[in-house]
């Protein structure tokens, strides 16, 4: 009788800070055969890392273990002793990090992080090796996660590398013992969709090649549907339901499983929606707008422009939802910044309604006509203010008079589905989607006729990001708006956006409805960047665009040394 | 690389050299703002007017602000830093007289802080809640919340009373003679003149000073040592390297003891400034005959020109012992030269 | 990483807080220390045996007196009570500590917060100048200008303030700098709030936790320094009391009247351990570097 590779059986964790305890593992049972691709998929705080952890031994000191037992080839991990436990990390199951900076202490070259880890992993196992050959040996992995430059990366310090190539180190410190078990825990979502999707891909190649079992933790359903057979969904410290994957998918029992499913906006198919074009008059005029930052280098400070929007030339149409796409960097933020004259172009000119402002006038923020809502609500919502005191300020702004305040302030909070009883309420005090409306409802305040939206969705989970876009598509019918959507999520802005821009670094590369540029696109980057968007479907797979490996080389420049 | 660590070197000298030029003005204007005659108080009360006058005519007090710094500035490059009003004497000489003591102390304290301070800091971060942690918060807070005069007179009292033929004042035992070496070093004076008994009674006379004028200073990097290690044990690359099976003590004693020197470096270039403050105090107690004993005496008599020497020397000596930490946290940490050479 | 649930309830950051702070004994100490020294300080007439030796008072009776039921802490070398001189010395040190920090804890946080929101200009002159004042050693500087003028409180007061000030703008230089960046700030001037507003409502209140942590450790130091400058005669003229004087009276007669030290001494170190203990603790309740 065989018996599978990792086995949790009813494990229960329990996390104790500031004198209370919180039920982290309720009952949890996973299991993973020999060479099979399971995924744990769940929302932020759901304990899919307190799982990994607890298998990896790493749980912090504030976690207890309170009944349950996890197997590993049969043996039981919490019968061992310290040392049995220590030496089954890196060997027997490894992980791959998630975060690629933070998981490299920053004043250590990168070879001697894996040198150690190598060093003392052949210690444990009573392998002596030399200097020389230990760096032979993490060569020959380096060169296996498509680093061609071992040496050159060894002898770099973490911020000299890109982000893609740092997860690919991290890839690599995980491969260095050959586990059978690999624990990946979101990786390279802190990264561009492109290289994201060029991780995943060098994953399950080396899965493939080496015969592994991946244990693979994410959010995303698109990257389970690439990586997994068996899927695990996790909620509140509890596995809410679990099976193949194309089961689960195509027919899941459990309604939470059905909202995150249907929460995904998809990018091909019958579900798709198309939004109507709006036919009026533009409300934004872009010429040949550039903007330039100054970088100073040198040690005499020799001052250098640094293009961030080169010559952009758009409109907008009134009541348009206009989406403009990009992987960081790409300029996409810093245009939106000078469309609501927080920045002044370097060179062109730019019209939004009747304002204008051109090259080497004094910008003013266009306040009564642009408002913007952030993507992250944590940091765009003061700490030490009330959700009233917050509100007061645009109010203030456009001369309500301080009577008719609270009036207003209710009507807001009604618009964006918030009770009155919110106005008193701290930001620590609501969750992100509550915060994110908040500052949807502050935006609303001064009655603006165009809403810059910066990936408002992106730091929300999944079933939370639906109701908010519900919500902006509503508030857009009901006040006549005309939003500048900013984003990376290409599967959000199909079915969102009436218009739609590619940029690539400071210009626009492609642009048209979104049916046009998702059916027909014309730019060899479009085509890389939607055929790196993980799908939930294999038909929406086939009709992605089709790209081929030089195209797809010539825009993922950064991840290869 | 190397390139780059050179820019931000240099860079940084230039700063420093702004910071001082600033300083000297600031400094000059504070001495000739000042009520009271500089002239008036060099001479006497019994002085005539028309002796006043002619001295403040030799010392150049009537003419401009912007003249008289210049002038001065134009003298002070060259080391000339006008005389003592009171004895006379070159002021540079003076001082070139009694800086070695002072620095020589600072030194051997400075060592001896960062040798007791960064270890008590790590462990107290690697043992929390254990009893050496409870010893190092006992002294740490010794240090801030005793007086180093306080510390200085309870030595004294206690070696005095119950430990037999230990030195409490000066630098050196007078019976054994004088030494007058290149360096005014007498650590490094004697080794030179080959004299073992002088380095030994030299060692002897700087353990009390030393440790009075390090303990406030070994509190503060104890404390900060701690929490930064603390703080960075939390971090994901402590969890990276966790997860891969790399020893605790490794991870503490090589990869977080780096990463955590960063803080309390830094910390140690804003402590010089108290440092050399308490020296003041320290070297009067000890009778240590320094600089700062100098200054202090050039400050209770009024002695102008030497008051302006000893804050501005003083001013400098803060100065490049930033300058040497800022190199030291360069070295230590790549993304800070990275960053300045940009 | 959060472990807490999305819908489970949220622990609140006042409940957090107090958690810390009141499960920290050293800071609950630290607490009534403090607010022994005040109340003593405060109340010293009534609370000494010999509140009018707090003044000019020869008692050659009891000359260097050691302690007994009536001299507590013995008595100083004109006869007057230690324990009641010492009391009465709170007064002064408090006297500094308000001074000091009264003006330059407003000025330091406020030419900080400027630097920090505006940038610019004002940052390089602000930050420009706290360089330049950091590079002088405090107490070198307090006493060059404390003696040249004429040595006494207010001098003091003048010359610590001085120094003091740059501090306190160095640290909400760096706080303000921090939050200025922050989404909030760049939301709330699109939602049209003036500088004012944004300085005093929005970046304001994000301060007060490092600057009342770093102004309580401050005390001590104040404390500590006056002391310092008063050991070596800088201080308030005799016959008030002072604690540094007093112990500097008291060292030409040691070891042997050893007493004479001891009160004013450890008077020194209870204030500025009980300054230490509530700063730590208000650091760790309110989770700020100060």
């Amino acid at each position: 009788m065989t018996h599978p590779l990792l086995q949790i059986f009813d494990l229960n964790v329990s996390f104790s800070s500031y004198g209370r305890s919180t039920h982290v593992l309720k009952d949890v049972s996973l299991k993973i055969e020999k060479g099979e691709r399971v995924a744990l998929i769940g929302e932020t705080g759901s304990g899919k890392s307190v799982t990994s952890k607890s298998i990896l031994g790493t749980l912090p000191d504030n976690a207890r273990i309170d009944s349950g037992s996890i197997r590993f080839d049969g043996q039981e991990l919490f019968a061992m002793n310290d040392k049995e436990r220590e030496a089954l990390k890196g060997t027997a199951f490894s992980i791959i990090m998630q975060d690629p900076l933070s998981s490299f202490n920053p004043v250590f070259r990168i070879g001697r992080h894996l040198d150690d880890v190598m060093y003392f992993a052949d210690k444990r196992s009573g392998v002596k090796s030399s200097a020389k050959q230990r760096m032979a040996r993490i060569s020959d992995v380096l060169r296996q996660v498509q680093l061609e430059n071992p040496e050159r990366i060894c002898a770099a310090y973490p911020f000299q590398l890109s982000g893609g190539m740092r997860q690919r180190v991290l890839i690599a410190l995980a491969l260095l013992h050959r586990p059978t078990l690999l624990i990946a825990d979101e990786p390279g979502t802190a990264l561009d969709v492109t290289t994201q999707s060029e991780i995943l891909k060098l994953i399950n190649q080396l899965v493939d090649e080496e015969g592994l079992s991946l244990l693979m933790i994410t959010h995303n359903l698109g990257v389970v549907r690439q990586t997994a057979d068996r899927v695990y969904v996790m909620r509140h410290g509890e596995i809410v339901e679990h099976g193949p994957f194309r089961e689960i998918f195509e027919n899941p029992r459990k309604d939470y499983t059905k909202g995150l499913i249907e929460a995904i906006p998809p990018l091909y198919g019958d579900g798709v929606v198309d939004q109507p074009v709006a036919e009026t008059r533009p409300i934004i005029k872009l010429e040949k707008v550039s903007k330039s930052f100054e970088v100073k280098s040198g040690f005499f400070g020799k001052k250098a422009g640094y293009p961030a929007v080169k010559e952009t030339t758009l409109n907008i149409a009134e009541g348009e939802i206009f989406g403009l796409a990009g992987e960081s960097g790409s300029g996409k933020t810093t245009l939106a910044r000078t469309i609501m004259g927080l920045l002044g172009p370097t060179t062109g000119r730019i019209t939004v309604a009747t304002h204008q402002h051109g090259e080497g006038e004094k910008v003013t923020p266009l306040r009564e006509l642009t408002q913007i809502v952030y993507q992250n609500p944590g940091t765009s919502l003061n700490p030490k203010r009330t959700v009233s005191e917050t509100l007061s300020v645009p109010l203030h702004f456009v001369k309500l008079p301080k009577s008719e305040h609270r009036t207003r302030m209710v009507s807001l909070l009604d618009q964006v589905n918030l009770p009155e009883s919110y106005l008193s309420k701290y930001p620590h005090e609501l969750s992100g989607g509550q915060k994110q409306r908040v500052a949807i409802a502050r935006a609303l305040a001064a009655n603006p006729r165009i809403l810059v939206l910066d990936e408002p969705t992106s730091a929300l989970d999944v079933s939370v990001q639906k109701d908010v876009v519900a919500l902006l598509q509503r508030l857009r019918e009901e006040l006549g708006l005309t939003y500048l959507f900013i984003s990376h999520d290409l599967s959000l802005m199909r079915n969102f956006c009436s218009h739609i821009a590619i940029m690539l670094k400071g210009e626009i590369v492609e642009q048209g409805t979104p049916a046009e540029v998702f059916s027909n696109p014309q730019h060899p980057y479009t085509r890389a960047l939607i055929a790196a968007i993980p799908v939930m479907s294999d038909a929406e797979e086939e009709q992605k665009p089709k790209v081929s490996e030089e195209e797809r080389q010539q825009f993922l420049v950064q991840a290869r040394s | 690389m190397s390139g780059s660590f050179l820019e931000a070197f240099l860079k940084r000298v230039f700063g420093f050299i702004l910071v001082l030029l600033v300083l000297s003005v600031v400094i000059f204007i504070l001495a000739r703002v000042v009520p009271g005659d500089p002239a008036r108080i060099a001479l006497g009360p019994s002085a005539s007017q028309a002796q006043v006058d002619a001295m403040r005519q030799s010392m150049g007090l009537d003419d401009p602000l912007i003249v008289q710094y210049l002038s001065y500035m134009g003298k002070a490059v060259t080391g000339d830093l006008g005389k003592s009003l009171l004895s006379g004497k070159q002021v540079s000489e003076d001082v070139l007289t009694f800086l070695p003591a002072t620095v020589e102390l600072v030194i051997v304290t400075v060592l001896f802080m960062f040798g007791v301070a960064v270890p008590l800091g790590v462990m107290t971060a690697k043992h929390r809640n254990s009893w050496i942690d409870n010893v190092g918060r006992i002294v740490s807070l010794a240090g801030v919340t005793v007086p180093s005069f306080v510390v200085a007179i309870l030595l004294q009292i206690f070696v005095a009373n119950f430990v037999d033929n230990w030195p409490i004042l000066g630098r050196v035992d007078f019976q054994l003679g004088s030494l007058d070496g290149p360096t005014g070093f007498l650590l490094i004076d004697s080794i030179l003149a080959g004299r073992g008994d002088i380095f030994l009674s030299a060692c002897q006379h700087l353990v009390l000073p030393a440790f009075s004028l390090a303990l406030a200073s070994i509190g503060q990097i104890t404390r900060i040592t701690r929490s930064t290690m603390i703080e960075n044990q939390r971090r994901d690359h402590v969890l990276t390297l966790r997860s891969f099976g790399v020893p605790s003590n490794v991870i503490v004693f090589r990869y977080l003891f780096k990463l955590s020197s960063i803080a309390p470096l830094t910390i140690m270039g804003l402590e010089f400034a108290s440092l050399i403050g308490n020296a003041f105090v320290i070297e009067m107690l000890f009778s240590w005959g320094g600089f700062a004993s100098y200054g202090l005496n050039a400050i209770m008599q009024k002695d102008i020109n030497a008051v302006m020497a000893v804050v501005l020397i003083s001013g400098i000596f803060f100065i490049v012992a930033n300058l040497v930490i800022d190199i030291l946290l360069a070295l230590i940490d790549p993304r800070v030269s990275a960053k300045e050479a940009r | 990483m959060s472990v807490i649930g999305s819908d489970e309830k949220v622990l609140s950051s006042r409940y957090m807080q107090w958690y810390r702070f009141s499960r920290n004994p050293a800071a609950l100490i630290g607490a009534v220390i403090v607010l022994s020294v005040l109340l003593a300080a405060l109340f010293a007439p009534y609370i000494v045996p010999h509140p009018d030796h707090a003044g000019a008072v020869v008692d050659f009776r009891s000359r260097h007196a050691a302690p007994d039921m009536a001299h507590w802490f013995g008595a100083d070398k004109v006869g007057r009570d230690i324990f009641s001189r010492t009391i009465f010395g709170f007064r002064i040190s408090l006297l500094l500590v308000f001074g000091v920090l009264g003006i330059s804890v407003p000025l330091g946080a406020t030419l900080g917060m400027l630097a920090g929101y505006f940038g610019g200009w004002t940052e390089r002159i602000v930050s420009g100048l706290t360089n330049v004042m950091l590079a002088i050693p405090p107490l070198v500087m307090a006493l060059a200008i404390g003696n040249v003028l004429e040595p006494n409180l207010v001098n003091a007061m003048f010359a610590i303030t001085l120094i003091w000030w740059t501090w306190h703008a160095r640290l909400v230089y760096r706080v303000s700098k921090s939050i200025s960046a922050e989404d909030y700030i760049e939301a709330a001037r699109m939602a049209g709030a003036s500088n004012f507003h944004v300085l005093t409502r929005e970046i304001l209140p994000n301060c007060i936790a490092v600057i009342s942590v770093k102004t309580t450790l401050d005390a001590a130091f104040v404390i500590l320094f006056g002391a310092t400058l008063s050991f070596l005669g800088l201080g308030v003229k005799p016959p008030i009391p002072d604690l540094g004087s007093m112990v500097a009276d008291g060292r030409q007669f040691l070891p042997e009247k050893w007493w004479e030290v001891l009160a004013p001494g450890f008077a020194i170190f209870y204030a500025t351990l009980g300054f230490n203990l509530l700063g730590d603790g208000l650091r760790d309740m309110f989770d700020v570097e100060a």
